[in-house]
């Protein structure tokens, strides 16, 4: 692990946006981008199965914010990879770094088995709330947890 | 109801260390709002974005000391090199609220008696 990642930090990518000006903010702020598509799309969603908005069809919703979500996921983990790189070493010492990575991957986890195994309106209100409730503590869980990397 | 309190207990844990965690690094939050000085030897810099950390031994004590991103050090004159760890340095800047910590922001430094601004309206 310390291996990869001093590897990592010796990348010519890192190594530039450890010293640039405006690529290492760039980077950081596509990185929030990708978070409030997340965020935004999937809190929504979770609502809604949680009660909010009843006269909104379920499959609607989810057709306009899976994708909103997924590409808010995806511009995320392609930032993350980029700021992980900066400090790579810094990152592995951190307990909390590897507990807000558990909780990516679960969250993404269940996001997949959601998507390719349910159809979320044809579950009964009782297991739509149960997603939602899941969905919802796991992806604020990765909120709060990335944002405290900042400050540890 | 059983599944209902998994999903609680996976967000609990991460509630209930959110104070425990010492909050520091960004915006000066933490620091006592009065400054401190702090003279030693570079023994480590790890410079660069999000911001520059160096490691100072000051008589048997290791103090940590926060300086600027890269365009910070560069606007005060700082070049490559001149936190190289051998280098006695004096820092001026607030310290951290819990001064076990041993944690500096550094408003301004001296190496060899020339005075670098990270901070400029800072005093």
């Amino acid at each position: 692990m310390e291996a990869f990642a001093i590897a990592l930090e010796g990348l010519a990518l890192a190594e530039w946006l450890r010293f640039s000006r405006w690529g290492y903010a760039t980077v950081n702020t596509t990185h929030v981008l990708g978070l409030g598509l997340l965020i935004g799309a999937i809190v929504t969603l979770d609502l809604r199965l949680i009660g909010l908005w009843k006269a909104t069809p379920i499959e609607q919703l989810y057709r306009v914010l899976s994708p909103v979500a997924a590409s808010g996921l995806g511009i995320a983990i392609i930032t993350g990879m980029l700021l992980f790189s900066v400090r790579a070493t810094e990152y592995v010492e951190l307990e909390l770094f590897f507990v807000k990575l558990g909780l990516v991957v679960a969250g993404t986890g269940f996001v997949a088995v959601i998507h390719f195994r349910y159809a979320l309106e044809r579950l009964s209100f009782k297991q739509q709330r149960l997603v939602g409730i899941m969905s919802l503590s796991i992806w604020l869980s990765v909120l709060v947890s990335g944002r405290l990397l900042a400050f540890v | 109801m059983q599944s209902l309190n998994l999903s609680r207990r996976l967000f609990l844990p991460i509630l209930l260390i959110l104070p425990s965690m010492v909050f520091a690094h960004h915006g000066w939050s933490w620091t006592t709002g009065g400054n401190i000085q702090v003279t030693g030897v570079i023994l480590e810099a790890k410079l660069g974005n999000p911001h520059g950390v160096l490691l100072i031994g000051v008589n048997n004590e290791r103090w940590t000391a926060e300086v600027g991103q890269p365009w910070r050090n560069a606007r005060a004159g700082l070049k490559d090199g001149d936190l190289a760890p051998g280098t006695e340095v004096k820092l001026e800047g607030e310290p951290s609220a819990n001064i076990d910590d041993k944690l500096i922001k550094v408003e301004r430094l001296w190496i060899g008696g020339t005075k670098y601004e990270l901070y400029p309206s800072r005093s």
